[in-house]
């Protein structure tokens, strides 16, 4: 990863949420950095800033083989054009309609090399409403979506609830995404410094913001698509089983897996192996040593739809060293084909 | 035993070389006069390399053409067409898109890609056409004759006539994302970069497919020698030249030029007169060869950013390029 890369926030949010709001925030607080904002073309008020572009959310489908493999062809072309006047801004942030799926917006930084080369996504933020978050996720696919890919969740309009009420909001977003971080706000009036620079796709930062694993507990509510698989071994794993089952989980499963993250521990090395994936798209590398006295605890997150939470723990638990083989090869021949 | 020598790049001796300070978006030679006129990603036009900047887009100028009979045709990030002599003429303002392609033809013929429209003019800068795409064009170009022009998209590419009275595109389909395209100079191929790093080409007249593949990265620059018998692109870590003659490119090995160095050529182009040509790469490398022996000329070392933009004069005789990092030059050739 170089400097030279551009930082690019991914804003999501449902209409009405306070995306806008928060952009114009970003955009007029006296940081001394200079943004391109990316809009889409159904945007609600106007953006206040030198440098807008208007999107047309393109998303198109990579011929590489990977099924799931979409990307936002619109943002290859406006950050190409971009660069062009590069050393005149600071950051991009994309803002999305809050009916688009966020996967598009984050496969296109790790498919495309000139824009993996130009620039890096820093962050996926989400802004949802507090009040409307139950009837959006009862009624659409992609606040639910939002909420899975994000890193950073705003609970907006936190004055039209009470405390019981936003509890259970967060009970909710966090069955779903147990790995974001989630702030309240009022109007979208949260630190700009919390949203900015998050780093949330180095594989450094993961470690810093792993969840409480409730390791056991469902987290499926009853009436959310999406849910989250926590799981944590304590023996270390053997990385080639763990490459194997996860390249083949991926495989068969990765367009119902939206988001994968991991911290590993694996046999005979005092390394921490980072991973994380965005549907099939995977990424991981060894990020520091274990420190003195630092529990070597292996733990994995999925989150996605018609997750089935017995294969997903028996064979990441196979996958440890000291595992017996038997059982290890029986739940990799699990994922032997698509059911 | 051999000994090695620093190559002697002709840029020490017959070049001249201008620091602009913003990324040199591309070059065009003005059809009357020969002057390299560079756009660059300040939104500034140079006319030559001593030219004052003329502020003639807001933003950035994204794409640059010789235009119809004199001076330069931009489209810039501020959704304007411009054109630019002596002084600049706004010839369209398409609002909050982006005018990312420009062609121009000295028949008459103005075309500027802007979001899913491909506006047409005429010589005089009159309107005659605005066509619509199903998705954004992202290539265009005009024929030899000037009477067609063809635009690239999502899925393929939509070709028109310009003299056409009902508008009806031919659409050449091929599933994927397309970029750069360009005509054959005989008009009956046409061949376009896709993003999945391989070009793709039609033969409109059987309506056959050629299919190109292997490259390590995207193609952004290729051109058709002299006479069509080439089509020289970037996009590797050498000049890729595919035959189109004794049945080619289909079933034909391509040629491969200039290669060695493990970095990719990014700017192509082609010689007006002869089978030479030009090649720019992203250190910064820039190297003049000839293709039937594989000679090649050392012009510029790398160094000073990855080649953007290429031209060669419409005599032949003088190179002009420029760089990411805001560099240009013009290498002259010409006896003394």
């Amino acid at each position: 990863m170089s400097d030279d890369q551009i930082p690019v926030t991914v804003l999501t949010g449902y209409l009405g949420a306070g995306k806008t709001t928060l952009l114009n925030r970003i955009l007029s607080e006296n940081h001394g950095r200079k943004f391109a904002v990316v809009i889409n073309e159904f945007g609600e008020l106007g953006v206040d800033n030198d440098l807008v572009v208007d999107a047309d959310e393109e998303v198109f489908e990579m011929n590489n083989g990977c099924i799931c493999c979409t990307v936002r062809g619109d943002l290859i072309r406006i950050i190409g054009g971009l660069m062009k006047r590069k050393g005149r801004f600071d950051g991009i942030i994309v803002e999305t309609t809050g009916l688009a799926d966020p996967a598009p917006v984050a496969q296109t930084f790790f498919a495309d090399d000139e824009v993996k080369r130009a620039a890096k996504l820093d962050s996926v933020v989400t802004v949802v409403d507090a009040k409307n978050l139950p009837a959006r996720l009862a009624d659409t696919r992609e606040a639910e979506e939002q909420i899975a890919f994000a890193d950073l969740i705003i609970l907006n309009k936190m004055d039209l609830v009470d405390e019981q009420g936003a509890r259970e909001i967060e009970g909710r977003i966090r069955a779903i995404n147990p790995w974001a971080q989630l702030i309240r706000s009022t109007k979208s009036d949260v630190p700009i410094a919390s949203v900015l620079g998050r780093e949330a796709f180095n594989l450094e930062k993961i470690v810093e913001r792993v969840p409480d694993f409730l390791s056991g507990e469902d987290n499926h509510t009853h009436d959310t698509q999406i849910l989250s698989c926590s799981f944590q071994a304590a023996s270390p794993l053997d990385p080639e089983r763990f490459n194997a089952w996860i390249s083949q989980v991926l495989a068969v499963k990765g367009q119902d897996l939206l988001r994968t993250k991991g911290i590993l521990a694996y046999a005979n090395d005092d390394r921490v192996f980072a991973f994380q994936a965005v549907h099939m798209l995977a990424d991981g590398d060894f990020i520091r040593p274990w420190k003195a006295g630092e529990e070597r605890l292996s733990r994995i997150v999925f989150i996605g739809r018609d997750l089935n939470r017995p294969w997903l723990r028996r064979g990441f638990e196979a996958c440890q060293a000291d595992a017996p083989k038997t059982n290890y090869e029986a739940e990799l021949a699990r994922w032997g084909a698509p059911a | 035993m051999s000994t090695t020598t620093a190559p002697e790049f002709l840029i020490e001796t017959r070049g001249t070389t201008r620091e602009f300070g913003a990324y040199v978006v591309g070059i065009a030679h003005c059809r009357a006069t020969g002057t390299p006129g560079f756009g660059l990603g300040d939104g500034t036009l140079r006319i030559g390399l001593d030219g004052a900047p003329s502020q003639v887009h807001r933003g950035a100028v994204l794409a640059i053409a010789a235009d119809c009979r004199a001076g330069f045709l931009t489209g810039g990030d501020d959704g304007k067409l411009a054109t630019t002599t002596d002084a600049t003429t706004i010839l369209g303002d398409y609002g909050n898109r982006w005018v990312e392609h420009v062609a121009a033809h000295p028949a008459g013929v103005r075309a500027a890609a802007c979001g899913k429209m491909l506006h047409v003019l005429d010589g005089a800068g009159t309107p005659r056409k605005s066509l619509a795409h199903p998705s954004t064009v992202s290539g265009v170009d005009i024929d030899a004759k000037g009477k067609r022009l063809v635009a690239s998209h999502y899925n393929g590419a939509s070709m028109w006539f310009f003299a056409a009275k009902e508008d009806k595109p031919r659409v050449l389909e091929w599933k994927g994302s397309h970029g750069m395209v360009l005509f054959h100079p005989d008009g009956d191929h046409v061949v376009s970069a896709m993003q999945e790093n391989t070009l793709h080409g039609w033969r409109l007249s059987d309506g056959q497919h050629m299919r190109m593949s292997g490259y390590p990265a995207k193609t952004k620059s290729m051109a058709f020698t002299a006479k069509g018998r080439w089509l020289a692109t970037a996009g590797a870590e050498s000049v890729v030249l595919l035959p189109f003659f004794g049945g080619g490119p289909m079933g034909k090995p391509p040629q491969e030029l200039a290669g060695g160095d493990a970095v990719i050529c990014t700017q192509i182009a082609t010689h007006p007169d002869h089978e030479v040509v030009a090649a720019g790469f992203a250190d910064g490398l820039v190297l003049v060869a000839e293709i039937a022996s594989g000679k090649v000329l050392p012009i510029a070392p790398p160094g000073r950013g990855g080649i953007s933009a290429l031209a060669w004069h419409p005599k032949g005789h003088a190179l002009a390029f420029g760089t990411e990092a805001g560099h240009a030059a013009v290498v002259d050739f010409s006896g003394r």
